[in-house]
């Protein structure tokens, strides 16, 4: 009985899959031209390859950001609780900042965020 | 939940405070001199392990996700050996000119691993279990590709970093069908719950999958000479041990908890796992000639000689695996350990390489060749134990046929274990490796490892203690 309800998953999985993209290539108007194939489209033509260097610092400066960014995020779901939990919930969240502060000034320190 | 609660995370909290104070450390010692940021590192490492020891509460905390006891403190602490072991083996390594710059990040990553395994080991919740699989991953690949200028090493870390992916993916599907299947990610409400049917079985598989590539079982085992090759010697030895070592014990824990009830599903798996593991890992490990290669093959054979324990599905079998991880640390960090040695000092990987290498260096080669002898099963060392006691374990079951082949494959495995110890007593070199003498630090590493090949061994207590431990989890699943 279960058997032939694993092969139902498989196929409807399969199925959704295949539907969806022949459905989306059925549909979808079609427009072939040059700029179609360009690395980036803006109206002015692209000048050079898109495989170029750039500087590790814009990575490192965009990566240290989300890290960053998303850490805080932790504090929503710390801020719903906090009345409920007290206390607790408080140096919880000191500790919490502390562990963050301590990187960013790891960071600092070890010069990531200087730019030259 | 008040603060008394946390003392059962002492591990895991003690390790974050350890990743602290390692930091601060860090930011405050010059970049030409970190020697004090290793010894505070180990210092801290020890004080943590030692207190390991300390009796330990048990219970549950944010409501399951967390579980402790006795089993759970003793398989951190074997992990916390290994990683004590590990960071003694490589202050030499870490202290080079050019090489302390960056130090901190050595430790820091390492403890991190640390955590995450301790978190894996620990959780009762699938969401859990899956976070901390993946905090012991990450910073391995980073590990792996720590040697800027050798490409190789990134190649390593990038070999494990996307198989790490992949495995994730396939684990995650498997824990999604589970879910559809049980409708609650608990082990507890899981293991209450899930009956044997194909949504069921398939999401097993699948999990098994994704464990397997941790452990690198057979079909799964593809990335581990390339990735023990080309990650720095102290990174491959962490990898070997400790890696593997956290990966068995979660998988131990999780099919005899929450999968108990597909027993009869996992059981003829594991048996094929087993066959052709140990006989792959061996076959494939007769023709290395990189030792490094060569111990990673070897790792392969001992994972599956490891499931033999995992096949026993009670008390003794889990006792077994415990042991047998914990005469795997002493053994392989021992043989690891020399192999750093020598390649710290020349840097030189070939086995060709070490012949005539008693000559030179008695002392190291008699380490290596406790370390064979152990790795292979010969009977006064711990290793010989080790096997027996899993042997006897899948007998108990009545697998006789597969104790057999397991049997059969120690000694072919005896025969390249004994290649190693021919070419540094036996084969003569023209030239072979000049005397040196090992930094203090890898001295002591490798007097503990001997010492625990040996007492492990000779002590009966140790696995009476550990089958009393086992039988007590068991007993507490009822």
């Amino acid at each position: 009985m279960d058997k032939e309800a694993l092969i139902l998953f498989f196929l409807s999985a399969i199925a959704i899959v295949g539907i969806g993209m022949l459905l989306s290539w059925l549909v979808a108007p079609k427009s072939k031209n040059i700029q179609k194939k360009e690395a980036y489209e803006c109206g002015i033509p692209t000048v050079g390859s898109s495989y170029m260097q750039f500087r590790v610092g814009y990575y490192l400066f965009a990566i240290i950001f989300l890290i960053f960014d998303v850490e805080t995020v932790f504090i929503f779901p710390w801020a719903v609780v906090m009345k409920s939990m007290g206390m607790t919930a408080f140096i919880e969240i000191i500790i919490f900042f502390g562990i963050l502060g301590l990187g960013l000034l790891y960071a600092w320190k070890k010069n990531a965020l200087r730019w030259d | 939940m008040s603060f008394s609660d946390f003392l059962l995370m002492r591990n895991e909290l003690l390790l974050v405070a350890a990743a602290v104070i390692i930091l601060i450390a860090d930011m405050s010692f010059s970049d030409e001199n970190k020697r004090g940021l290793y010894n505070i590192s180990l210092l801290t490492m020890i004080i943590i392990t030692v207190l390991g020891f300390l009796p330990a509460p048990s219970g549950k905390l944010f409501g399951g996700m967390y579980i402790t006891g006795d089993i759970y403190i003793l398989m951190k602490n074997i992990l916390n050996i290994a990683t004590v072991i590990v960071l003694l083996q490589s202050r030499g390594w870490l202290e080079k000119p050019g090489q302390q710059k960056r130090m901190g990040e050595f430790i820091l990553l390492l403890v991190s691993v640390l955590i995450g395994m301790s978190y894996m080991i620990s959780s009762g919740h699938f969401i859990m279990f899956y976070l901390g699989m993946e905090l012991a991953t990450i910073p391995l690949a980073a590990l792996a590709a720590y040697e800027l200028n050798k490409s190789k090493s990134a190649e390593a870390g990038i070999k494990l970093i996307l198989l790490a992916a992949f495995s994730s993916g396939i684990l995650l599907f498997g824990t999604s069908l589970i879910y559809a299947a049980a409708g609650t990610l608990y082990f507890e409400g899981v293991m209450a719950i899930l009956d044997s049917t194909a949504f069921t079985t398939l999401g097993l598989i699948l999990f098994f999958a994704g464990l397997g590539f941790k452990i690198s079982l057979v079909p799964f085992h593809l990335w581990t000479a390339d990735v023990y090759e080309g990650a720095p010697t102290n990174v491959t030895s962490f990898l070997s041990v400790a890696s593997k070592g956290a990966a068995v014990f979660i998988l131990v824990i999780i099919l005899n908890t929450v999968f108990k009830s597909l027993n009869d599903v996992w059981d003829p798996m594991v048996y094929a796992l087993i066959i052709i593991t140990i006989t792959i890992g061996n076959l494939f490990a007769l023709r290395q000639r990189n030792i490094k290669r060569f111990l990673a093959f070897s790792s392969i054979a001992q994972a599956g000689f490891i499931m033999l324990g995992v096949i026993n599905d009670g008390g003794l079998g889990m006792a077994t695996v415990i042991y047998f991880v914990l005469v795997y640390v002493f053994s392989n960090l021992a043989a690891f350990g020399v192999a750093a040695a020598i390649e710290n000092e020349t840097g030189k990987e070939s086995i060709d390489d070490y012949n005539g290498f008693y000559r030179t260096n008695p002392r190291l080669s008699l380490v290596m060749m406790l370390a064979m002898f152990s790795l292979a099963g010969i009977p006064p060392f711990a290793g010989f134990f080790g096997k027996f006691f899993l042997f006897t374990a899948a007998a108990e079951k009545g697998y006789y046929i597969l104790t057999l082949i397991a049997v059969l494959n120690t000694i072919i495995s005896l025969y390249y274990y004994l290649l190693v110890i021919k070419a540094m007593f036996i084969d003569k070199n023209g030239a072979p490796i000049g005397y040196f003498k090992s930094d203090t630090a890898m001295q002591v590493s490798l007097v503990i490892c001997i010492l625990g090949i040996i007492v492990t061994g000779f002590t009966s207590g140790v696995f009476d203690y550990m089958v009393n431990l086992s039988q007590q989890f068991f007993l507490t699943l009822q």
